[in-house]
């Protein structure tokens, strides 16, 4: 009789009952704590590669580096993300006792990364070469050139990308739940497998990414248009 | 180094440029004393421009010297950027910075390079701003000032170094007919300050009027150099002769 329930009992069964909606909390917890240092991970290790890359591109130098970070690139964009993750908790820390969450992180800001060197590269290559050579012929150095000029520039370019790939990466976490972890997504299934009830869990947890997923994209349209300023 | 006027700041020995097979630059030699206005003319695709950007390294030489100052900035050993804060450029394409304001413009390199306090390097944007006619704009974005305006406060950039010597790479090709007209001015206007000026141009007028030397480049070589009034009344080249005839 279970799909019988009216809603109001359903609700109460799938997340007040047995306080279930505790799953729901952690789950949502942990999607957050993974996903915030993941894009951590990821930005940082991306804006390395890409400088890496395109330094290397302009100037020759960074042979070793470079050869370093395209096999990088290679490799994480060339397998799922999901065996990473598995590859990560039972190959590479399998001897060792790790907290979940910070294995996840590792594995989803290994994987951003790779990503997000590529968006940045491309936003450094979308930059015309005079506003390079303009720097340079100020007596600015490589360094500075990037920093002060080329930088703020390409981040503006890229933010959309750069905006879809924390999307897509909050999203990916939900396979989390495949090293045992209670994430947003495990959270619901948790539910689901005790009170045999699918589409209230299911769809709660649905409507909570969405809500993470369109405040993320009403932030980052705030930052765009503050970018924006400068043009008519 | 203090450098008087009639003393050589830009030495040019036997400089080459080769991209793959194409050779650009084919021994070219010549000097730049300070207080000279140097006008390089030529066809398109005759080594004018590489041979400007190589006197600030924008184009490595593969061959011969630039001596500036006495240094030999071809010299690996050499801080390239050091001599560059002493060599202001100014582009075809102006190469300002479109998410800097235009006082931020002037006002970034001085800063960076820690040669000048924020308060200073601001000072100096507005008197460069006043100097060239755009005080009003100092708050603006580039995108949202004319051609003409954008060339001269890419001159101005130039200038806030104090540089001792300035380099233009057709700095008048890019702009629309009506507006040609103040940036050479600006440009004249700056040579009457006794700056050292090398300009690569098509404009045969500002050659003739402002500069103290006229240089014709063809095929990555000098092909003839003069006084302006003989350069153009009566040249010897014969390739010079036939590109005169055509632009003149």
């Amino acid at each position: 009789m279970v799909n019988r329930l009216s809603f109001i009992d359903s609700f109460k069964l799938n997340f007040i009952d047995a306080s279930r909606w505790q799953y729901i909390l952690t789950g949502l917890r942990n999607t957050l704590v993974i996903s915030l240092f993941a894009v951590i991970v990821g930005v940082v290790l991306g804006f390395l590669v890409a400088i890496i890359r395109s330094t290397h591109d302009k100037t020759g130098k960074l042979k070793l580096l470079n050869l370093v970070a395209k096999v990088y690139l290679t490799v994480v964009r060339g397998t799922p993300v999901m065996v990473q993750l598995l590859i990560v908790y039972y190959v590479i820390f399998a001897a060792v006792d790790i907290n979940k969450v910070l294995v996840a992180i590792l594995a989803f800001g290994i994987n951003s990364g790779a990503y997000v060197a590529e968006i940045v590269r491309s936003g450094i290559m979308s930059i015309d070469q005079g506003q390079f050579e303009a720097g340079r012929s100020l007596g600015l150095n490589y360094r500075q050139t990037m920093v002060s000029i080329i930088m703020p520039q390409a981040f503006k370019n890229i933010l959309p990308a750069l905006a879809n790939e924390f999307i897509v990466l909050l999203k990916e976490t939900s396979i989390s739940g495949y090293i045992g972890l209670t994430d947003l997504t495990r959270g619901g299934d948790i539910i689901r497998s005790q009170t045999y009830s699918a589409l209230l869990p299911l769809v709660g947890v649905a409507v909570i990414y969405l809500i993470m997923v369109c405040f993320l994209s009403y932030l980052v349209g705030k930052l765009e248009r503050r970018l924006r300023r400068n043009e008519r | 180094m203090n450098v008087k006027d009639g003393d050589v700041l830009i030495d040019v020995q036997g400089l080459k440029k080769h991209f793959g097979d194409n050779q650009v630059l084919d021994g070219i030699t010549t000097q730049i004393r300070k207080g000279e206005v140097v006008a390089i003319i030529g066809p398109s695709g005759c080594g004018k421009s590489t041979f400007l950007r190589s006197l600030n390294l924008l184009e490595v030489p593969t061959g011969g010297k630039i001596l500036f100052e006495g240094t030999d900035i071809t010299d690996k050993s050499v801080n390239v950027d050091k001599m560059r804060q002493k060599i202001g450029m100014v582009f075809q394409q102006f190469n300002l910075f479109p998410h800097l304001t235009i006082r931020k413009n002037i006002m970034l390199a001085p800063v960076k390079l820690k040669l000048m306090t924020e308060e200073q390097a601001s000072k100096r944007a507005e008197e460069l701003l006043a100097r060239i006619g755009l005080p009003e704009k100092a708050d603006q974005y580039p995108d949202m000032l004319s051609g003409g305006q954008k060339q001269r406060v890419a001159i101005a950039r130039a200038l806030a170094m104090n540089p001792d010597v300035m380099l233009f790479d057709e700095p008048t090709s890019a702009l629309d007919p009506e507006m040609v007209g103040e940036v050479l001015e600006l440009m004249k206007e700056l040579a009457d300050t006794g700056m050292t000026m090398v300009v690569v141009t098509h404009e045969m007028g500002f050659a003739r009027e402002v500069a103290t030397r006229a240089i014709f480049i063809d095929e990555g070589k000098i092909m003839e150099e003069n006084k302006p009034a003989e350069f153009f009344a009566s040249p010897k080249n014969p390739r010079l002769k036939d590109f005169l005839s055509k632009v003149l």
